[in-house]
């Protein structure tokens, strides 16, 4: 008999009711195991629901053997606060000690990590955390409820600089104090910790697996997280240079509670190597065998990194890059994107697949410029505004712009560029007059959200109300359109508020609705994820989310 | 001499004083300052936020008095910042306001402070040894290269002028020097490392060469800097040895009857070195320049690549501590050129 949710508690209702859809084929299979999974249902009691034997966990058949050095290509950053980590690439060096409450999978399910179980209630107003028993931090302490409730409060405190953490957890953030209110959380016991939403959300789980939302312990130096390396994880860093390479060791001093709970962390030792941001670097490297895999493989270097004879790992995501105007931005002393008609002329002006063929080899699916992808499970069906150039142009000339030098941004890098040129080629042809800059990665994301005119990759999340969220809603540190609108604001917190994804479609469609009305952004491609590793590596898939998870990985026994 | 080496090294410090005061000063106009500040706090700062954080970490004082606390001379500043915070250039943040008793406030490079790299988060000082033992490494192997290369090439070519050997040595020195660094190092990485012509002799990539270089994951690097100088060198060594071979004494010793080997090793080379040894000292300022791009392109993380690294974060006190670091090498290689070019042709005299 296999346990049905994580607690062995009652399965959740609306489970039942995403089972039937699934079952009628109205909810695909990936859709229904995020939604079940984050109400609490084991994945192997999800699958039984829709009479599926348990899935195949992500674990290869050939088991890795312990031991081993891992060279990987990546880039190495400075790590600071984990919850305003704004680069996968942070999390990956810190996840060696920091870890997660819960795990993301490329089916769109949710597995505990810290946690062992959570239960959400009926009107998603309440959320049970139970922490995993026997996992204790590497200096010896316990791993208790407190240092959960501590974490969540810290992700809480919206002025925190550059916290992206309180976009997560907005709904119990009170709005007078920017800290968590008073009784949303609560320390049930040693074990357990009871979260009272003053309205329904249904990110929360979501949120706890995004890679800022590494536990860090009470006492920990937000400013200094390398000093003392107190986590829970089976790794140390010994050596972070940023931009040349940073060193992860197993702790041999800690008792990981994952040895015991047959997770692995194979690998003794893992090297990040950073190769700068030009993929030719990172083929040298390959081709070199100064690496045994690489961060991600794109664009044309995939079929490069195929001939060399690695192995190709996919995942298609809701990874995308969106093209996209400030509204703010002020450019010879007016603000030329505040104007909604440029904003829609530009849209009306590119041809999405075209994108998508020059920028990124036809390798994902064309988008509709709304940023919610099918494979989030409230997607609704919204067009797009209708290709046609020449209604663009007289837009653009109606809104006395027809003479306006655009300059648009990118980044120096092989898809982003690639993507950005076919946007820029195609505004020409429409008429539009276009400069192009692009500008080394070094200096790019200094400035990343306040280019008038620019591109930048999105990665994938699993719902689409938290992509909105995080993107789109007024203020958000992320929000490089400068899209505000109050509309847009209250109709989110209406969709975060229904636990139902069907429900939540019809809301979405209006939030969608908006978003290609207003010509918030170009986002004409939902993209492939593609790593490349050497054929006895196992366990690195591509992650849909770029999440780590060092601990699968190793070699071939 | 003593008088002219002194003179020399007094140039030497003006110079670097010149030279780093520029690069203080593009490095502290306004708009690089505002990314300075964007980058480190946070890059939805408004103005405001943006001027404050400047001032409270003294970037907002006179140019010349910041580049005196940089240099040392001038007592490092102490402000209280907007949110009561009381920070300092020497000593960090102040709990109490009140500097430390009995220590003087001067840190700048006169007392050995090179300052703190925004960048890498370490101390100049620390970095500049690291990457520059790196690059010392590289260019302990392009020297071992070039330089007995580029010398036996130009003897060969030189010691018959107008022969087959000379036209063919000739043509190959032009050939390698009018060849740039990130031209060469692309054609030698596409032919000699990468799948698209399926040599694979070397490695494309000179990063784990900082470890431990071998044949294989050097050799590139190390061609590409080392033929860019070469041909050079040895068409200095070609002219100079054709010069010589075509004096009086070596027409008499060959009259004399001494055989050809004994004329080129015994009487012609010594002489012929002359000019050669000069253009090899000034070869180390242009191959710090090639570093740049030699180890840009292999990944080597050296002096070079920090160069880069510095200059693309607007890091101040970093690239400033290259600045200092590459006027040193090429005033001091100058200087040793100029006396060591006394010691080799006794005909010259300093005045």
């Amino acid at each position: 008999m296999i346990r049905q949710t994580l607690t062995g508690g009652p399965v959740h209702p609306a489970a039942r009711i995403h089972a039937r859809d699934a079952l009628a084929g109205k909810l695909d299979r990936r859709e229904f195991m995020a939604r079940t999974t984050a109400l609490g249902l084991t994945a192997a009691g999800a699958s039984a629901l829709i009479g599926l034997s348990a899935p195949a966990l992500a674990q290869s058949a050939a088991a890795p053997r312990r031991g081993g050095t891992l060279r990987m290509q990546m880039e190495v950053r400075q790590l600071k606060d984990p919850r305003t980590f704004d680069w996968s690439e942070m999390a990956w060096v810190a996840s060696g000690w920091l870890e997660y409450l819960v795990e993301y999978n490329n089916d769109g399910s949710f597995t505990p990590m810290l946690l062992e179980s959570w239960e959400v209630s009926d009107d998603a107003m309440h959320y049970t955390l139970n922490v995993r028993p026997g996992v204790s931090w590497n200096d010896g302490t316990p791993f208790t409820a407190e240092d959960v409730a501590f974490n969540i409060r810290n992700w809480c405190q919206r002025d925190a600089e550059g916290n992206s953490m309180a976009g997560r957890f907005a709904v119990i953030i009170d709005d007078a104090t920017g800290e968590a209110m008073d009784g949303a959380i609560e320390v049930v016991d040693d074990l357990t910790v009871r979260l009272n939403l003053p309205a329904p959300d249904i990110t929360l789980i979501a949120g706890m697996g995004d890679y800022p939302a590494c536990i860090v312990p009470q006492d920990y130096d937000p400013a200094d997280i390398l000093s003392t390396q107190k986590g829970t994880g089976p790794y140390l860093n010994v050596e972070h240079a940023i931009g040349v390479r940073s060193v992860l060791v197993r702790n041999e001093d800690h008792d990981w509670w994952g040895y015991a709970a047959g997770k692995g962390a194979w690998l003794d030792r893992i090297e990040f190597i950073d190769y700068g941001q030009d993929p030719v670097s990172w083929l040298a490297a390959a081709e070199a065998g100064e690496v045994d895999l690489v961060y991600e493989s794109v664009g044309d270097f995939i079929d490069l990194f195929d001939a060399l004879g690695w192995t190709r790992r996919e995942v298609v995501s809701g990874a995308t890059i969106v093209i996209r105007p400030n509204q703010l931005a002020e450019v010879d002393g007016m603000r030329p994107y505040a104007d909604k008609r440029v904003r829609q002329a530009l849209v009306k002006a590119v041809d999405n697949t075209v994108c998508l063929d020059l920028g990124y080899a036809a390798r994902g699916v064309p988008a509709d410029n709304h940023h919610v992808a099918p494979i989030h499970p409230e997607y609704a069906e919204v067009p797009r505004l209708p290709h046609d150039p020449a209604a663009a142009l007289a837009l653009l000339e109606e809104a006395g712009m027809a003479d306006f030098e655009f300059e648009l941004v990118s980044i120096d890098d092989d898809w982003r560029r690639n993507t950005t040129d076919a946007v820029a080629a195609q505004l020409r042809d429409a008429g539009f007059s276009v400069t192009r800059s692009v500008i080394p990665g070094s200096t790019f994301w200094n400035n990343w959200t306040t280019f008038p005119f620019s591109s930048t990759n999105w990665n994938h999340r699993p719902l689409g109300t938290q992509i909105l969220g995080l993107a789109y809603r007024s203020g958000e540190p992320w929000n490089e359109f400068g899209f505000a609108s109050d509309d847009f604001d209250s109709l989110l917190a209406e969709a975060n508020a229904i636990a139902d994804a069907d429900a939540r479609r019809e809301v979405m469609a209006r939030l969608q609705a908006i978003l290609v009305e207003e010509g918030v952004t170009i986002q004409p491609y939902w993209r492939s994820l593609y790593r490349h590793h050497r054929p006895e590596v196992v366990g690195a898939d591509m992650h849909i989310a770029y999440m780590p998870r060092l601990y699968r990985f190793g070699f071939a026994g | 001499m003593g008088l002219f080496i002194l003179r020399r090294l007094g140039v030497m410090l003006l110079t670097a004083l010149c030279l780093t005061f520029i690069v203080f000063f593009l490095t502290n106009l306004s708009p690089n300052l505002e990314k300075l500040a964007k980058t480190q706090g946070n890059f939805r700062m408004t103005d405001a936020q943006v001027e404050s954080f400047l001032r409270d970490r003294g970037y907002l004082q006179p140019t010349i008095v910041k580049y005196g606390q940089w240099l040392g001379v001038t007592p490092g500043w102490v402000i209280e910042g907007r949110d009561g915070t009381v920070r300092s250039k020497c000593f960090g943040e102040l709990e109490t306001g009140d500097l430390p008793e009995g220590e003087t406030n001067l840190c700048g490079v006169l007392q050995g402070n090179w300052g703190y790299s925004t960048v890498f988060r370490d101390d100049v000082g620390e970095i500049i040894a690291t990457r520059l033992a790196l690059t010392g490494k590289l260019m302990f192997w392009v020297m071992l290269v070039m330089v007995p290369g580029a010398l036996v090439i130009g003897v060969l070519a030189g010691m018959r002028e107008g022969s087959r050997t000379d036209r063919s040595l000739s043509t190959v020195s032009i050939l390698t020097t009018a060849t740039p660094e990130y031209v060469s190092g692309v054609v030698f990485i596409a032919v000699f490392a990468s799948s698209a012509v399926g040599l694979r002799w070397f490695n494309g990539s000179a990063t784990s060469a900082m470890e431990q270089a071998t044949f294989v994951n050097f050799t590139l690097p190390v061609m590409t800097i080392a033929l860019y100088g070469m041909g050079y060198i040895a068409r200095m060594t070609r002219a100079s040895m054709t010069e010589v071979m075509t004096a009086q004494y070596i027409r008499t010793a060959r009259l004399k009857g001494v055989s050809f080997r004994n004329i080129v090793l015994k009487h012609a080379l010594r002489n012929a070195l002359i000019a050669p040894f000069t253009v090899i000292m000034l070869q180390f300022p242009w191959l710090l320049n090639g570093v740049v791009i030699v180890e840009t392109i292999f990944n080597y993380k050296g002096f070079g690549w920090t160069l880069v690294q510095a200059a693309g974060n607007n890091d101040i006190e970093l690239l400033l501590g290259v600045s200092v670091v590459s006027v040193f090498v090429v005033l001091v290689t100058q200087l040793l050129s100029d006396i060591g070019y006394v010691y080799l042709n006794p005909r010259i005299r300093i005045s």
